[in-house]
């Protein structure tokens, strides 16, 4: 029953993610109409799917970059297990919870903000109330790049920096270039840039993201003692973990999108393919050396690097300081309702923690979904002039946190 | 602070990768979208107003060589990410790519 749960709310996690992140790999290109909004998304859900079938290699230890929850073969800790692993599934259940809210209000609120730090911080916290200090891996042990700082706090820092910098050339040396190069040539030439890059960021994100979900619910079905295989994936879970990604996807985080694409600095098509390929060279280069970074912090990087190489164009910096203030409080924020999602759980204790955690859940969802359906974005609006038009994310930013 | 020596570490090189193909490729894109232009006589539009059109191919030529550069770029991107996936890796040991097992 609690594997259940756990398992649809990682689904559950799995789909915001995809919708929380279309906005990465598609906002440029739709911004400046490269691709129609409708065939964007199609083509980054596409491209998720697939991009979640390429990778057979076991993301089983996804949470040890910050809890030690499991050891290094990726097997749950013994001594968590002696309950039947019930207080393991609570701790998932929370930690994503903690996940999904995060990502949810961050939508509501037309804010780009890491999945992976939501769900690493909803983890941290769950793991603080469930097991206390000594469970979070702060630091690594000192052999590599690990721990909460190592592989969230570092990164998030590091990886907008280093995007920006490779957008920012890139966008000013085309432009160098390409001046006075008639229109006919450059707009079309750079749409096809665009829809190459776009497209490399959105395989990419399929590969990194959809193995996170594959990897947490693999480890509920072990701590539970439905699989015990370490080496590989069940296949439904891979199946239903790539398809819940590509459906988000295609369901489009439109308020992102908006953000992203007309929020920060006006795009046009050259910018977009510098954009996009900073983001994809930056992703995969880390990726190769282990460097562990979030898609959103890169690709928001890059488009800030892009207004900034354009000669002429303004950057919104209010706009991007609301963002870098979101993610500085992501990791914190899912961390406390992941926190309050195990003490609520534990306190309840059982089957029906597990089930009140997840009833509060589904009405935290219910309110911010209904939250949005005022001030609406989406398709038809995405890409309507910033300034000046009553934008939704704006105003909603405005209210106070919606009840968590 | 252990932790910060290798994020540094792994930064610069992801800087450079970055630079290299990040950067690099679009420009090389912007080049071969210029040498197409130039290839069709519309590349100038001067004072004196627009030259006609003189072709010439060698800039057609030169467009078309870069874009297959950029492809190229990018389907390396996109064997790595295959690859990796499939649990090789891509190798630069020998200048041209080589795919090993990890």
């Amino acid at each position: 029953m609690i594997l259940a749960l756990v398992v649809i709310t990682a689904l559950a996690f799995d789909f915001t993610n995809g919708f929380h992140d279309t906005a990465n790999a598609m906002a440029t290109s739709i911004a400046t109409k490269a691709l129609r909004p409708k065939t964007a998304v199609a083509l980054s859900g596409v491209l998720n799917l697939v991009g979640a079938f390429l990778s057979v290699e076991v993301a089983l230890t996804v949470t040890n970059a910050v809890v030690k929850i499991q050891d290094k073969s990726g097997a749950p800790k013994a001594e968590l297990l002696a309950d039947g692993g019930s207080t393991l599934l609570l701790i998932i259940l929370a930690g994503l919870v903690g996940g999904i809210v995060w990502n949810l209000l961050t939508w509501l609120l037309g804010l780009p903000s890491s999945s992976s730090h939501a769900l690493f911080g909803g983890l941290v916290g769950a793991t603080l109330a469930g097991l206390g200090v000594a469970g979070v891996n702060w630091n690594g042990d000192g052999s590599k790049l690990d721990g909460v700082v190592g592989k969230v706090l570092l990164p998030a820092v590091i990886s907008p920096v280093i995007a920006g910098a490779v957008a920012a050339l890139g966008t000013w040396v085309i432009f160098k270039i390409t001046t006075g190069v008639a229109a006919r040539f450059t707009e079309n030439g750079f749409r096809w840039g665009q829809i190459g890059s776009a497209s490399l960021v959105s395989l990419a994100h399929g590969t990194n993201d959809a193995q996170k979900t594959m990897g947490v619910i693999t480890l509920a079905l072990i701590a539970s003692g439905h699989w015990s295989d370490l080496e590989n994936i069940p296949l439904w879970v891979k199946v239903s973990a790539a398809v819940a990604i590509a459906a988000g996807t295609y369901l489009g985080g439109w308020r992102i999108i908006r953000t992203l694409g007309k929020g920060i600095t006006d795009i046009n098509p050259p910018q977009g393919t510098a954009a996009q390929s900073g983001a994809a060279a930056v992703i995969l280069a880390s990726s190769h050396l282990g460097f562990a970074l979030s898609t959103t912090h890169v690709a928001t990087g890059s488009v800030i690097g892009s207004g900034l190489g354009r000669p002429g164009a303004k950057v919104r910096w209010a706009v991007a300081g609301r963002m870098a203030l979101a993610w500085l409080i992501t990791l914190p924020s899912a961390a406390l309702v992941g926190a309050v999602m195990f003490w609520v759980g534990d306190t309840v204790g059982g089957t029906a923690g597990a089930l009140v955690v997840f009833t509060l859940l589904c009405l935290a969802s219910i309110a911010m979904y209904l939250r949005s359906r005022t001030g609406k974005v989406d398709h038809e609006n995405v890409n309507d002039d910033w300034d000046g038009a009553e934008s939704a994310p704006a105003d909603a930013a405005k209210l106070p946190a919606a009840a968590v | 602070m252990h932790n910060l020596g290798f994020a540094l570490d792994g930064a610069w090189q992801v800087l450079i990768a970055g630079l290299a193909l990040g950067a690099g490729l679009p420009i090389l894109f912007a080049l071969g979208i210029r040498s197409l232009a130039w290839g069709a006589g519309a590349a100038s539009v001067t004072s004196t107003g627009v030259t006609t059109a003189t072709r010439r191919p060698l800039g057609t030529v030169l467009g078309y060589a870069l874009f297959a550069v950029v492809i190229i770029g990018v389907l390396l991107g996109l064997t790595f990410i295959v690859a990796s996936g499939f649990g090789y890796k891509l190798d630069f040991a020998n200048l041209y790519p080589t795919l090993v097992a990890k």
